[in-house]
C-alpha cells in the first residue's frame, strides 16, 4: 500500500494506520533531524513536532504529491524553527542568504551524539547547506524533491551541495584514506 | 575530479546510513503523543460537488423522464398539472443527486490507544480485549526494553481488556482497575476511551 493510500485511509478513520507511516519513515526522519541539528534531544523533539503537525494536517495532504517530501518539508520547518529559538546559544542556523551561499563556517561545537569523524565533517558546513548535502547524500533526494522540501530552487540546492562537498573533501578524504 | 566526489559522496552516505539507529523509545514516545491528538479530518472542498464525479442522461432520457413525470403530474393533480406544461417543455441533462458524502470525521471516534505491560522476562505479549474480538494474536505488542507496547484503536467508551503473555498467560494491566467481569476467571481491566470532542 502506498503511502498516499494509507493517508487516505487515515482519512477515512482507520486512524492506527498512520502507525504504519510512522513505521516507514519515523527513522529516517529522526536520523536527518540528528545530523541536521546534532543533538539527538533536539532531533526527538523536532520529529515528533513534525508527525504530529502532519497527523493533524493530513487533510491538507495533496496526494498528487509525494507523501515523503510533505512530510521532510513539515521536518525540516521544524528544525528551523527549533534551530531559531534554541539556536540563540549557538547561532546554527543564519538567514544572511549571501552568508548561506558564501563562506565556511568553523565547526560547530556541542555535536555530542554523531560519531566524531562525521560529525566534525558536518560541523564545518553552515545550516543550509549542511540541510541540502544531508537531503542529497543522506536522504538520497533528487533535485526537484529538495526543492519541494527545502523551498529553495534546484540551482541554489546545487550550488549549496557542490559547495558543501568541497568544504568536506579533505575531511572525507582524510577519513576515506584512513 | 567528479570521480572521487562521487566517491567521497558514496562514503558520506555509506557512514551516513550506519549511524546509530534511532531508538525505538523515541517512536514509542511519538505514537504515545499521537494517541492524545484529535483524529485528522479531511479537508472540506469548496464547490466540491462541482467538480466531483456525475451522471449525464442522455437529452432521450431526459426527455423520458419529464414525460413520465408529466404523466405522475397530471395523474396527481390538476393545478400541478398546468404547472408542469410550462416547466417541463425544457428536457435537460440532470445532475445526480451525489456531492454529498460522510464527513471522514465521522469515523473519528476512534482513538489509538497506547497499551504497555512491563514484562521483561516475556518472549511475546499481545494485548486483547473487545475491541479487536479478544484475538491473542490481533494486536501483538513490540519490545522496548524490559516494556512491551503497541498502539491500537479503540472506539470510545467503556472497553475490557487484559495482556496475554507468551501466548497462554492472561495479566491484567496493573495500572488499570480492574475489570468486576471475569466470565472465565481471568483478570481483565478496564479503562474508559474519552472521544475526540471530550479533549
Amino acid at each position: 500500500m502506498t503511502d498516499a493510500e494509507l493517508v487516505a485511509r487515515v482519512l477515512d478513520g482507520h486512524v492506527a494506520d498512520f502507525a504504519l507511516l510512522v513505521d516507514r519513515h519515523h527513522a529516517d526522519c529522526l536520523r536527518f533531524a540528528r545530523h541536521l541539528l546534532g543533538n539527538e534531544h533536539d532531533a526527538e523533539d523536532a520529529t515528533q513536532e513534525a508527525f504530529v503537525h502532519a497527523y493533524t494536517s493530513l487533510g491538507r495532504y495533496d496526494e498528487r504529491n509525494l507523501f515523503r517530501a510533505w512530510l521532510y518539508r513539515i521536518l525540516v520547518n521544524q528544525c528551523r524553527t527549533l534551530a531559531r529559538q534554541r539556536g540563540r546559544r549557538d547561532r546554527r542556523f543564519v538567514q544572511d542568504p549571501a552568508r548561506v551561499e558564501g563562506a565556511e563556517h568553523p565547526a560547530t561545537a556541542g555535536r555530542d551524539d554523531l560519531r566524531e569523524p562525521l560529525a566534525a565533517a558536518l560541523g564545518a558546513l553552515e545550516p543550509r547547506m549542511r540541510e541540502a548535502f544531508l537531503l542529497r547524500y543522506g536522504e538520497g533526494m533528487g533535485y526537484a524533491e529538495m526543492a519541494r522540501v527545502t523551498g529553495s530552487g534546484v540551482s541554489a540546492l546545487k550550488m549549496r551541495v557542490k559547495r558543501a562537498l568541497a568544504i568536506l573533501r579533505p575531511r572525507l578524504e582524510e577519513l576515506l584514506g584512513g | 575530479m567528479a570521480e572521487i566526489e562521487d566517491r567521497l559522496a558514496a562514503y558520506f552516505a555509506a557512514e551516513y546510513r550506519r549511524s546509530p539507529a534511532p531508538a525505538a523509545a523515541a517512536r514509542a514516545r511519538l505514537v504515545g503523543r499521537l494517541a492524545s491528538v484529535p483524529p485528522p479530518r479531511r479537508r472540506a472542498r469548496a464547490f466540491a460537488w462541482l467538480l466531483g464525479p456525475r451522471v449525464v442522461l442522455s437529452p432521450l432520457a431526459g426527455a423520458c423522464a419529464a414525460l413520465a413525470l408529466v404523466a405522475i403530474g397530471v395523474a396527481v393533480s390538476p393545478t400541478l398539472r398546468d404547472t408542469l406544461r410550462v416547466a417541463l417543455p425544457r428536457p435537460a441533462s440532470t445532475p445526480a443527486a451525489g456531492g454529498t458524502r460522510v464527513p471522514a470525521g465521522g469515523a473519528g471516534s476512534e482513538r489509538l490507544v497506547q497499551f504497555v505491560l512491563v514484562a521483561p522476562g516475556a518472549s511475546r505479549v499481545g494485548v486483547v480485549g473487545d475491541f479487536n474480538g479478544w484475538d491473542p494474536l490481533g494486536s501483538p505488542m513490540r519490545r522496548i526494553g524490559d516494556a512491551w507496547t503497541v498502539a491500537v484503536p479503540v472506539s470510545r467508551g467503556r472497553h475490557v481488556y487484559a495482556f496475554v503473555v507468551d501466548g497462554t498467560r492472561w495479566v491484567s494491566d496493573p495500572a488499570a482497575p480492574l475489570a468486576p467481569e471475569d466470565e472465565f476467571g481471568f483478570r481483565k481491566s478496564v479503562m474508559v476511551v474519552a472521544g475526540a470532542d471530550s479533549t
